[in-house]
């Protein structure tokens, strides 16, 4: 049973495997981070907002303090996923699902609030 | 602290408050509902069908009348804006229904009632008794900083205490070291001015004069505004109690307390059945503000967020150490920023009960900047508890995407709390103190997985805050605004873009000089993210322009005058000496003629840019809400820049070379990280993060 986890993430509750919602493409085993299986690019956030003017403080973040980490998807190049984080700070293991729970629920009719 | 030793039998059981240990650090539990107890059950079993949907309705009712009751008493800027709260209490001082305003208070509101019903119900020196008026502005003891000011009274019938009622709004004045509440330069709680415990200022429903004597001259800088507010709470709370008398009147004490616990009981029963439906897992989720106030510092807001069965378990582990600003906090307050987005997001139909927060338990490890110690400055905890806002906001979103509940996802609402404070001496020659709600009213609303967040959409702390009428501050304080709009590409890109945040700027003027001072953030990092590949809002800096020649400009009638914080900065056409500074600025001498801009975050994006319909980006552009580089660079639409016609195929190609691109660009997973883990951000950045990366306290801190 194919789950939509988040906007971009399929995952496969037969196979445990993480897949891009988009192309398809997997991602890697659910029990480990997704980002694993992407493209990853350290992007200067001068590249996503103009500053405007040279000085130490201006209309884009500052590359010495914060850095844009953006997720691709290798199959499709959709962007699945973007941090902003101070350079060299951890990535986010943000989603580690209880995968048992998902395969016991698999193939039940969907939840609903009665 | 005093333990709470009221436990005792001779108590009626729903008199009783569950005993915890009473310190800052632990004030955080009395959010779990009380037991109910058997008179209480006598309640909810009297209640026929349909009682409980009608007076369920009709509390509502009585509460959104009293909140407009107390709007309109008060006089400060952020009462009349709606940043308060009306409420009602159990006897024992759970939370029933609220009517907010700004949700923070449904957990700080009832903390200070179950204290006074756990230590000074029985002590016979205070008591609790008909017609008495209870006020706070305590941290310690329930509130989240002293701004915030609650009146609370007892509602009796017939004899006997049946519930509490509550009125809470934020004062912007507080005798502190620095006007405006919320003192910047604060190291200690002895910098920060008037706090009050929980005292009885009234007694037989009228306000004693000495207590509101003694309040009015500790704030000193605007003593009409705290007197006239004061008794604006005491009106709110006041509608409340008459209300709830005469439901009791009408329908008998045993209905109301009913009424009032099951409130409490379905919110959670509520929350629970809707938590079981999402994924259990566990999501993590980290934001960073780049100040303490008084200086640009990176601190760290870490959020493990684990969910079980119909629990979630918010672990702050991670985050980073207190320090000596007044940007700390305390656990309950944490809980109240997280309360913000779960009130209004997965659970806005439940009653703004602590029902509705029972499945949750709070982790916030000592000596964290979220779980500080007693004798810590906090007066700058809600703008800290951006770093609890973004990550709860997050981590819940991914928890309830693969859902029922997708329709209650959202990017964060920007959140960085940006305020110019004001003080001085107005064109009336009255004494003043206050602060601009303009930009702290309409930052950007997060975008949702089906559409564009609202432009300007309110106070993150308040969803429902107004933004004051922008000429009102011109005929009351002696300043131009020279403009107020929405800010140009600030709200975050993505499939869907958040909403935009607002621009202005001040000119002082009518008088020689004024004091101001600003709060904000995200000039060096964002404090608030995007979801699923949407990005954050645009970067927010601090411009200030002295000794202008503003006004004979002006005077002349000069159509250079700049309209927006980017041609103040970059074009430069008013002659004055220019600064560019974090947005957080410290109290300085404002001088005739001055151009103080100060900026809100527009709300983070959602999805991939390249994935956002070209005509929306096209009727951005039209609107100048995005500038053409956005529209070409990040977007990657192709147009006529004559006409803004879209050309269809040169945009497809455009995004898939920028596809193609990405895939050439990005690399592998082993190679990203042996690369980007050598890196380490600037040494001025990480005075006050905690051990790096992970964040630990490397020190001990000792205030004075
Ligand atoms: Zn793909």
């Amino acid at each position: 049973m194919k789950r939509r986890i988040t906007e971009y993430l399929d995952l496969d509750t037969a196979t445990l495997e993480w897949a891009c919602n988009r192309c398809g493409q997997s991602l890697g085993p659910a029990a480990k981070n997704y980002k694993e299986g992407c493209l990853i690019a350290d992007r200067d956030p001068r590249e996503i907002w103009q500053p405007f003017i040279e000085a130490s403080f201006n209309f884009a973040y500052n590359p010495g303090w914060a850095r844009l980490v953006e997720f691709y998807c290798p199959g499709c190049g959709t962007m699945l996923e973007v941090e902003m984080l101070p350079p060299g700070h951890p990535i986010t293991h943000d989603i580690e699902l209880d995968l048992e729970s998902l395969q016991r629920d698999a193939g039940e009719p969907g939840s609903g609030e009665s | 602290m005093a333990t709470n030793a009221h436990s005792s039998p001779e108590i009626p059981e729903h008199f009783r408050v569950t005993p915890i240990e009473i310190s800052p650090s632990t004030m955080v539990q009395w959010l779990k509902p009380e037991p109910i107890s058997p008179i209480e059950q006598r309640g909810m079993d009297s209640l026929t069908p349909g009682d409980y949907e009608i007076y369920d309705e009709k509390l509502k009712n009585i509460l959104d009348e009293s909140r407009e009751i107390f709007v309109r008493s008060g006089v400060t800027n952020l009462l009349t804006a709606g940043d308060l709260i009306v409420a009602v209490y159990t006897a024992n001082g759970d939370l029933a229904n609220a009517s907010a305003g700004t949700y923070l208070h449904c957990v700080t509101g009832c903390l200070p009632v179950k204290y006074v019903m756990s230590q000074y119900f029985p002590d016979p020196t205070v008591g609790v008794h008909e017609g008495d008026i209870f006020y706070t502005n305590e941290a310690r003891y329930g509130g989240i900083h002293n701004p915030d000011q609650m009146a609370f009274m007892p509602v009796f019938h017939d004899g006997e205490l049946i519930a509490w009622t509550a009125a809470l709004a934020h004062q912007p004045e507080t005798g502190a070291v620095e006007p405006g509440g919320m003192p910047i330069l604060a190291r200690s709680r002895n910098d920060e001015g008037m706090k009050l415990t929980p005292i009885k200022v009234g007694e037989n429903y009228r306000i004693k004069r000495d207590l509101l004597d003694m309040m009015v001259n500790f704030i000193h800088r605007s003593p009409r505004m705290q007197e006239i507010d004061t008794r604006a709470r005491v009106t709110g709370a006041d509608r409340v109690r008459v209300r709830m008398q005469e439901l009791a009147r009408a329908q008998g004490n045993d209905f109301v307390r009913g009424l009032l616990r099951k409130l409490v009981v379905e919110a959670e029963a509520s929350a629970r059945q809707r938590i079981a439906r999402w994924n259990d897992g566990i999501y993590r989720a980290v934001a960073f503000s780049d100040t303490i106030g008084r200086e640009p510092a990176l601190v760290r807001g870490y959020l493990t967020a684990s969910k079980k069965g119909d629990t979630i378990r918010m672990d702050f582990t991670g985050t980073s150490p207190e320090n000596d600003s007044s940007y700390n906090a305390y656990p309950h307050i944490a809980a109240a920023h997280a309360a913000i987005y779960i009130f209004a997001y997965p659970f806005h139909d439940l009653p703004a009960s602590n029902g509705t927060l029972a499945p949750f338990d709070w982790e916030v490890p000592e000596g964290t900047v979220l779980n500080a110690a007693p004798d810590a400055a906090i007066s700058n905890s809600p703008p800290l508890c951006c770093i609890v806002m973004t990550p709860a906001t997050i981590a819940m979103a991914k928890m309830m995407f693969d859902s029922p509940d997708r329709d209650k996802v959202g990017a964060p609402n920007g959140n960085m709390g940006s305020e110019i404070v004001f003080a001085g001496t107005s064109q009336y020659g009255i004494a003043f103190a206050d602060l601009d709600g303009c930009t702290l009213n309409t930052e950007g609303q997060g975008a949702r997985p089906d559409m564009d967040g609202a432009h300007a959409y309110g106070f993150p702390w308040c969803h429902a805050g107004r933004a004051p009428d922008a000429e009102f501050y011109e005929s009351e304080y002696p300043f131009l605004r020279l403009f107020y709009r929405l800010k140009e590409d600030s709200g975050g890109f993505g499939m869907w873009q958040g909403g935009h945040g607002t621009e202005t700027a001040l000119a002082p003027r009518h008088v020689p000089t004024m004091f101001w001072s600003a709060i904000g953030k995200s000039s060096n990092i964002s404090v608030g993210v995007g979801l699923f590949g949407g990005y954050p809002s645009s970067a927010s800096p601090g411009v200030w322009v002295t000794n202008t020649n503003l006004w004979d400009k002006m005077t002349r009638g000069d159509d250079d005058v700049p309209t927006d914080a980017v041609s103040v900065a970059r074009d430069r056409t008013v002659d004055g000496e220019y600064l560019m500074e974090h947005l957080t600025r410290l109290t300085r001498v404002g001088q005739n003629g001055d151009i103080i801009v100060q900026l809100a975050a527009g709300g983070g994006g959602y999805g991939d840019v390249l994935e956002r319909a070209p005509a929306l980006v096209l009727s951005d552009l039209r609107q100048k809400k995005i500038s053409e580089w956005t529209a070409r660079n990040i977007y990657q639409v192709r147009y006529d820049p004559e006409t803004l016609v879209l050309d269809h195929d040169a945009t497809r190609a455009a995004r898939d070379a920028a596809r193609q691109e990405r895939i050439k660009q990005g690399m592998p997973w082993d190679a990203f990280i042996a690369e980007w883990s050598t890196k380490k951000p600037d040494a001025d950045a990480l005075k006050y993060f905690g051990h790096w990366p992970d964040g630990a306290s490397e020190q001990t801190l000792v205030r004075i």
